[in-house]
């Protein structure tokens, strides 16, 4: 008998053989309700430790459980674009307004997206090349603090969520309702010179008779039309063309960078810089150190409420000395001073000399009657017509739009308000109230990319399209009108300003492109397709107009009291856009953030800049902390200490202190501190460029300023070595002596012939690609910092690590002053990776990580980069970028998933530990040489085109293959002005400077030449 | 001959006997093992309860590390070395006085090397490990560190046999292994001993595992001396090598400051002066707590005071030299490198490092100064915060203002960087407590050797009395 059989149980079946064969164990287990493991629990020592393991292992399981890849579908177009190969990039020409202005623009779109800004080469405004602010564009639109909703806010401040569909629905009734009676409705729009917006206003008052249209544009250029009227009659706008004039003054302004036009001015002025071909003479009077000033061959720092009193001395030593004419006659000599008489001495001269070819230009923040005196002048040398054109320009509004507005506010006429973009509740006049006006309207329409300061003011707050996402037209500077064609649909769904205003005024069409299409309606579908395809309408320039020089009204102070006036201790403060944020628009940009000023190399803030004697004078140092009191207001606020600003003369850049711009630029309501401090608080109606009687109270305490350069203040022996070694490296000289020894900066160095210890690889086939700046042409504007930003995925680091000194520009502009520190020169140099042939840090990286490619590249291999940052160590030129941190960490989390559409595909995005710097655009090479092989043809030696180089608005930066002899750049290497830097160091650089030459009037010239002279005259003999 | 000429010296200079207090084999193994076998005193438990703490924070620290990003600590462009690689520097001067005592002394056949090498020797592992400890986190991605190393891989990717820190690796891995091999080695018959006097059965099973069956038969001892010998002439070498190519990494590149022929010798002379007064900061306290004065006498103390004045003086002379060339070479952005770390704005570092080193060892020159425990223990100490300002004046004055003016930057250490070299000293005193716990503190078998009952002839003569 089988012993399975012996103990049968009872029901006949059985559980298992355990049961059938009866064991012990068996009857055990039957007894329990769980198996083993999952027994009873017993709290006793053992059991606990066996529950720990289970939820252990329980816990470390469950994660298990998540190990899948996200699903994701991925599907193939059924029908593809015409035309389109997924991967490839295409490019569209549009255009971006700002302050009423456009730049025309090529955008390069992957799969739909678009990544990269460039000028449009056609367009006579850009030629090709940008500025920073259209760089930074696509930052802008990616941007995750964009207003991404329709937002209604009720009388108890409780803002809810609506769509357009509701809005709509109540726009209409309330429109109509307002059909009649225009009086109770304001529009505060930002200027525009757009066609299209111009037909619809014009419906706009058709509808609403009555109703105000207020201009309102923190920044503009105003007092320059209205100057124009008060010296010719009519509003009009100087074009300049600095390419043919051969002497330039700029008064008080910058039209190298803060101009709407300064793409196309700076432009003219670098052709006229080459010292083998033409050079102008360029002076500038000015309160605060601008790019032109630092291009400037002599620059005379004053206050802004001198210049007025200089350009009348002008008018007398023209008319005295060179018998000039002057409608009214002169009003004597106001300022003393020998500096200043021989610099009026030699300008006169100069303009007298040039009649037809001389330029003057004047900055926004001068009073109209400046400017009349000015383009008078120009009128009387005979440069209208040449050097500067005026083009028909609409009577300028100024504050007065706003404050009739205001004023129907406070009056309670006016009861609904359309802010169209803008953000008057920030930028308007502290003097106007705006904000408390604003509150009392009973509707309050805000058309915003962001919601800003004005949005959280506003009861309905409306999404607006970015420029890329939404049809439009606009008009530059120079009068071509450009289509503007959106490359990508609105992400948040906003409408443009055109589409909106078009519902409004209850037009028929409602969508971007038929506005646009109806404004020029006579064109013909071919025409239509041809301005989109060029970016803008051919011959759509209005004709110059003709002026006459006429009598001006007397200054308004007499000579006496001028005179009296001046030096008196008074400080007199002034307001100018800010370099990098515009009028505040861009705080939230961080690419702008990050960028440093020009001149005072500070990023993540603005400060009020005083002179160096100024701040001796009042007892304070750089980086103190002052209040700023004008009349009742205060402002408290960190002192940059600047060499060159005029004496008695405060500065303050516009934008910042935001408190609704965003995760970036401040926002108050998620405890993001501002960045900077808003100067707007100190700006009246009365006021807006410029205003006296300014106090200054230090407070004892400090802030850190985060510039890039000069971290610290310089001790002496810094400073001594500093001046000792910068005549090697940024080399300079007068025109004469350029003359006299082309080659000069190539015989400012000498040392014995340099040996490598390991043989020298020869680099002489194939492409070997290098590069040449000309420090002649660099106006130090820094798009191509943010040029290269944009196209390579550098990540910005912040204040606080630019404070530690960890920028991560893989170019950056280089500014040295020279001189007393009272009225200093300014050099600029562009420093990038040299690309050495015999690299430092090539040589010492014990990964191997960095390595020369056989077409001369030093290249970064990032996955081989352990970080030792030995290489950064011995870069003479301290290029190299480290990862210190994750800086790519904002683009974790869902809400930042959108920035990931605006990175570059072409470009690694670099993680922490790994060295990274300037790759001379590896990929637009190597998209160059796919394209070539596409052809069948060779890469050309000049095909590729480096970010950097694209962005250049003077052509500074030229790149190209060293082996073709052809090719631009290596004609620019050959030519004797081309030096390489630290020679003695053995480098081979691929990248080549080409010296500065200035070009003094001979009267002043060893006042600007002396210390070049000697220290040239010591190494090379020495 | 010699020892009828010792007698007739008068005895106001004859040179005292290395072994004092009438230690005789017995009481040397006695002193020595005792610390061993019995429970140490109560400051013992006090100190490395301290040390074992400051480690932990290290590796709190290193960790965090890992988790943010060495950007926690003050490193910056254009310094891209900062503290950690400071801190290695200074691990690896430290370093070098055990190899120096232990391998070059013995070849010269300086006997009073006997009493102190295996501390030393016990320094340099322990100093050695901290050393080693900083490249690997300083570098940015420290899980590939690894790749500093040759080692096959499938892409046949080899490092950069060019680079200077790749020698790095080489020299210092080295050293650690002959330091290691060479300390393991000479410590097999101490180790013997305390075997055959243990009395707990896991104390003998461990010694007698490290022992390696050691007899002290005839044959043993012969052959461990040949070893013991050839060992110190393979370590000699290495004490002018490794820090000469730790010197590389600094004098290969090309940074003013730090390209100089000077560096190689200049960099050993500074290693064995900070090692040296590591020796005594460490051999004052601890002759004092574990009874070992008769061992480690004024003698011992009195001749490193000795070697620390004469390579402080060298290393005084290559500041000097360093002066003279830059001024000679008439290299301008050299001759600024050197004014700036005078005058600029690390000269607080400079003139810490030079009083440091340079001027406080010269009190030296007096034999009181030489004999005082207190004097030398403070002065030792201000060479060991001296020279480790020499690593931050060479690292951090150079880089901060190299050749381009506009790239200059002032370096700030974080806290993370003062919390990490702190906790090297965690890492350095715990392994060094329980070395002196453990082991053989003094090399037993060597000090007997020099005793006057090991010399030949020794009971012929009357027995000395000791002063």
């Amino acid at each position: 008998m089988s012993p399975l059989n012996r103990h049968r149980p009872e029901s006949g079946y059985w559980r298992s053989l355990e049961q059938l064969a009866a064991t012990p164990e068996y009857q055990e287990l039957a007894a329990r309700e769980f198996p083993d493991g999952g027994g009873e629990v017993e709290w006793t020592e053992s059991t606990r430790r066996r529950f720990l393991q289970l939820v252990g292992a329980s816990v470390a399981l469950a994660g298990a459980s998540a190990c899948y890849w996200q699903k994701e579908m991925i599907a193939p177009f059924r029908d593809r674009p015409e035309g389109r190969v997924p991967g490839i990039p295409r490019r569209f020409a549009t255009a971006m307004e700002l302050g009423g202005w456009a730049a025309g623009l090529v955008v390069t779109s992957y799969d739909g997206r678009p990544v990269k800004v460039e000028g449009n080469p056609d367009h006579p405004g850009s030629a090709g090349a940008t500025n920073a602010f259209a760089q930074a564009a696509t930052l802008e639109l990616y941007d995750p603090d964009r207003a991404r909703a329709v937002l209604r806010a009720g009388g108890d401040g409780a803002v809810e969520e609506t769509d357009w569909a509701a809005f709509d629905q109540w726009a209409e009734r309330h429109f109509a309702g307002l059909a009649g009676r225009g009086q109770a409705l304001a529009v505060v729009a930002e200027a525009s010179h757009s066609p299209s917006l111009e037909r619809l206003r014009a419906r706009f008052a058709e509808r609403f008779p009555g109703a105000l249209w207020a201009t309102w544009e923190p920044v503009n250029r105003d007092e320059e039309t209205a100057g124009c009227a008060l010296a010719f009659g009519r509003p009009l706008r100087p074009v300049n063309h600095f390419e043919l004039a051969s002497v330039v003054l700029s008064l008080d302004g910058d039209p190298l960078l803060d101009h709407p036009d300064a793409v196309r001015q700076a432009r003219g002025f670098a052709a006229r810089r080459r010292p083998e071909g033409e050079m102008s003479r360029v002076y500038a009077v000015e309160s605060r150190y601008t790019t032109t000033g630092a291009a400037a061959d002599h620059r005379l720092p004053l206050r802004s409420e001198q210049v007025e009193p200089f350009l009348l001395d002008l008018e007398a030593v023209l008319a005295e000395e060179h018998g000039l004419e002057v409608p009214g006659g002169v009003h004597g000599r106001n300022l003393g001073g020998d500096r200043v008489h021989d610099f009026l001495a030699a300008l006169a001269e100069d303009l007298a000399a040039h009649r037809g070819a001389g330029l003057i230009t004047v900055g926004p923040g001068q009073p109209a009657r400046v400017h009349a005196r000015a383009q008078r002048l120009n009128a009387l040398l005979g440069n209208t017509g040449r050097t500067v054109e005026y083009l028909p320009a609409a009577a300028p509004i100024g504050v007065n739009g706003l404050r009739q507005v205001v004023a129907g506010l406070n009056a309670g006429a006016i009861e609904t308000v359309v802010v169209l973009g803008g953000n008057p509740v920030y930028d308007a006049p502290a003097d106007l109230d705006f904000a408390g006006a604003y509150a009392k309207a009973g509707e309050r329409i805000h058309l915003s990319l962001y919601r800003n300061e004005t949005s959280r003011a506003s009861t309905w707050q409306l999404p607006r399209a970015h420029f890329l996402e939404a049809w439009g037209d606009c008009r530059s500077w120079d009068g071509t009108v450009s289509l503007r064609q959106p490359l990508i649909d609105p992400l948040y769904g906003g409408r443009s300003e055109l589409e909106l205003l078009a519902r409004l005024v209850g037009a028929e069409a409602v969508d971007g492109r038929t506005i646009v299409r109806r404004t020029h309606g006579r064109a013909s579908d071919a025409d239509w397709r041809g301005w989109l395809h060029d970016g803008l309408i051919a011959g759509s320039r209005p004709a110059p107009e003709t002026v006459r020089a006429g009598e001006l009204p007397p200054p308004a102070l007499a000579p006496e009291q001028l005179r009296d006036r001046l030096g008196n201790g008074e400080l007199e403060l002034t307001f100018h856009a800010d370099s990098t944020l515009y009028d505040g628009r861009f705080a939230n940009s961080s690419w702008l953030q990050e960028l440093p000023d020009p001149l005072t190399t500070l990023t993540w803030d603005n400060a009020l800049l005083v002179a160096v004697g100024t701040a001796a004078e009042l007892g304070v140092a750089h980086g103190d902390l002052v209040d700023l009191r004008v009349g009742e207001v205060e402002l408290r606020l960190p002192v940059y200490v600047m060499p060159g600003q005029a004496p008695g003369s405060l500065a303050v850049a516009l934008g910042y202190g935001r408190t609704a711009a965003g995760h970036v630029g401040g926002l108050v309501e998620d405890e993001v501190a501002p960045v900077g401090f808003d100067a707007y608080r100190l700006r009246t109606s009365g006021a807006l460029w410029r205003l006296g009687g300014a106090g200054l109270a230090p407070t004892g305490l400090k802030y850190e300023l985060a510039t890039v350069q000069d971290h610290h203040q310089i001790d002496t022996v810094g400073q001594k070595g500093r001046d000792e070694r910068l005549a090697e490296v940024v080399r300079e000289t007068d025109l004469a002596g350029f003359r006299r020894e082309p080659d000069f900066a190539r015989h400012l160095v000498h040392h014995p012939p340099a040996k490598s210890l390991f043989p020298q690889r020869e680099y002489d086939h194939g492409h070997q690609w290098g590069m040449a700046i000309d420090l002649n042409q660099c106006t130090g504007c820094n798009a191509c910092t943010i040029a290269c930003q944009a196209e390579n995925n550098i990540p910005v680091v912040g204040k606080e690590q630019v404070l530690v000194g960890r920028e991560m520009h893989w170019i950056r502009i280089d500014r040295y002053f020279k001189g007393e520190a009272d009225d200093p020169q300014v050099v600029n140099q562009p420093m990038a990776c040299q690309h050495c042939e015999m690299a430092p840090c090539e040589e010492v990286c014990p990964a191997a990580a960095t390595m020369h490619s056989a077409e001369g590249l030093n290249e970064m291999v990032y996955n081989r980069c352990i970080g030792t940052r030995y290489c950064s160590n011995n870069c003479p030129f301290k290029v190299r970028r480290f990862n210190f941190f994750n800086y790519n960490e904002e683009l974790k989390g869902e809400e930042n998933k959108v920035k990931w559409l605006g990175k570059n595909p072409e470009v690694t995005i670099r993680f922490r530990g790994v060295m990274e710097k300037c790759t001379f655009c590896v990929q637009r090479i190597a998209a160059a040489r796919h394209d070539a092989r596409v052809r069948g043809g060779e890469v050309g030696g000049n095909d590729v085109v480096t970010a950097c180089q694209q962005v250049c608005p003077t052509g500074a930066i030229v790149f190209g293959d060293l082996n073709d002899p052809d090719s631009r750049v290596a004609r620019i290497h050959a030519t004797p002005r081309a030096y390489e830097m630290l020679t003695e160091l053995n480098l081979h650089t691929r990248t080549r400077y080409l010296a500065r030459v200035r070009n003094p009037h001979p009267r002043l010239a060893p006042a600007a030449a002396a210390g070049h002279g000697a220290a040239a005259e010591e190494v090379h003999h020495g | 001959m010699a020892e009828v000429a010792a007698r007739e010296l008068p005895e106001s200079i004859k040179p005292p006997d290395l072994i004092q207090g009438g230690e005789d084999f017995t009481s040397i193994t006695n002193t020595v093992a005792r610390v061993a076998e019995y429970k140490p005193p109560k400051g013992w438990y006090i100190a490395f309860g301290i040390a074992v703490s400051v480690l932990g924070v290290l590796l709190a620290m290193l960790g965090y590390l890992f988790w943010k990003g060495v950007g926690i600590w003050g490193n910056n462009q254009p310094v891209a070395w900062g503290w950690p690689i400071v801190n290695f520097v200074f691990w690896v001067g430290i370093g070098h006085a055990g190899t120096l005592i232990s391998a070059v002394l013995f070849l010269f056949r300086q006997q009073w090397r006997t009493s102190i090498n295996r501390f030393a020797e016990a320094m340099t592992i322990f100093a050695v490990m901290c050393a080693g400890l900083f490249p690997a986190i300083h570098v940015g991605r420290p899980w590939l560190a690894y790749w500093l190393f040759p080692i096959p891989n499938q892409m046949r990717m080899w490092p950069n046999f060019r680079s200077p820190l790749l020698w790095d690796v080489f020299a210092v891995s080295t050293y650690a292994t002959v330091s290691l091999l060479f300390w393991y080695m000479g410590m097999v018959p101490d180790l013997a001993t305390l075997r055959d006097r243990a009395t707990k059965k896991l104390p003998r099973l461990l010694y007698g595992v490290f022992a390696l069956g050691w007899t002290g038969s005839n044959r043993a001892w012969h052959r461990f001396e040949r070893a013991y010998l050839l060992l110190a002439a393979l370590a000699t070498p290495l004490v002018l090598s490794v820090h000469s190519v730790v010197s590389f990494d600094f004098a290969v590149a090309q940074l003013p400051g730090w390209h100089t022929t000077i560096f190689p010798p200049y960099f050993v002379a500074g290693a064995i002066f900070s090692g040296f007064a590591m020796v005594i900061t460490l051999m004052v306290p601890a002759r004092q707590f574990f009874g070992l004065k008769n061992l480690v006498t004024m003698r011992h103390l009195e001749n490193m005071c000795k070697v620390i004045m004469a390579t402080g003086m060298m290393v005084g002379y290559a500041y000097g030299v360093e002066f003279f060339i830059a001024w000679y070479s008439g290299n301008k952005y050299e001759g600024f490198v050197f004014i700036n770390r005078a005058l600029g704005n690390y000269a607080w570092a400079y003139w810490t490092m030079v009083t440091c080193n340079v001027l406080l060892p010269q009190v030296f020159w007096f034999r009181k100064m030489r004999r005082n425990l207190v004097v030398m223990f403070v002065i030792a100490a201000f060479v060991n915060v001296g020279m480790w300002f020499e690593r931050f004046v060479i690292t951090v004055t150079s880089t901060s203002r190299d050749f381009l003016p506009s790239s200059w930057h002032y370096f700030t250490p974080t806290l993370f960087d003062a919390v990490i070299l702190l906790g090297s000293f965690g890492l350095f005193f715990t392994f060094f407590l329980l070395f002196c716990r453990f082991l053989p503190t003094v090399a037993m078998a060597e000090v007997k050797t020099v005793l006057p009952e090991a010399h030949p002839g020794h009971h012929h003569q009357p027995a000395e009395v000791e002063r």
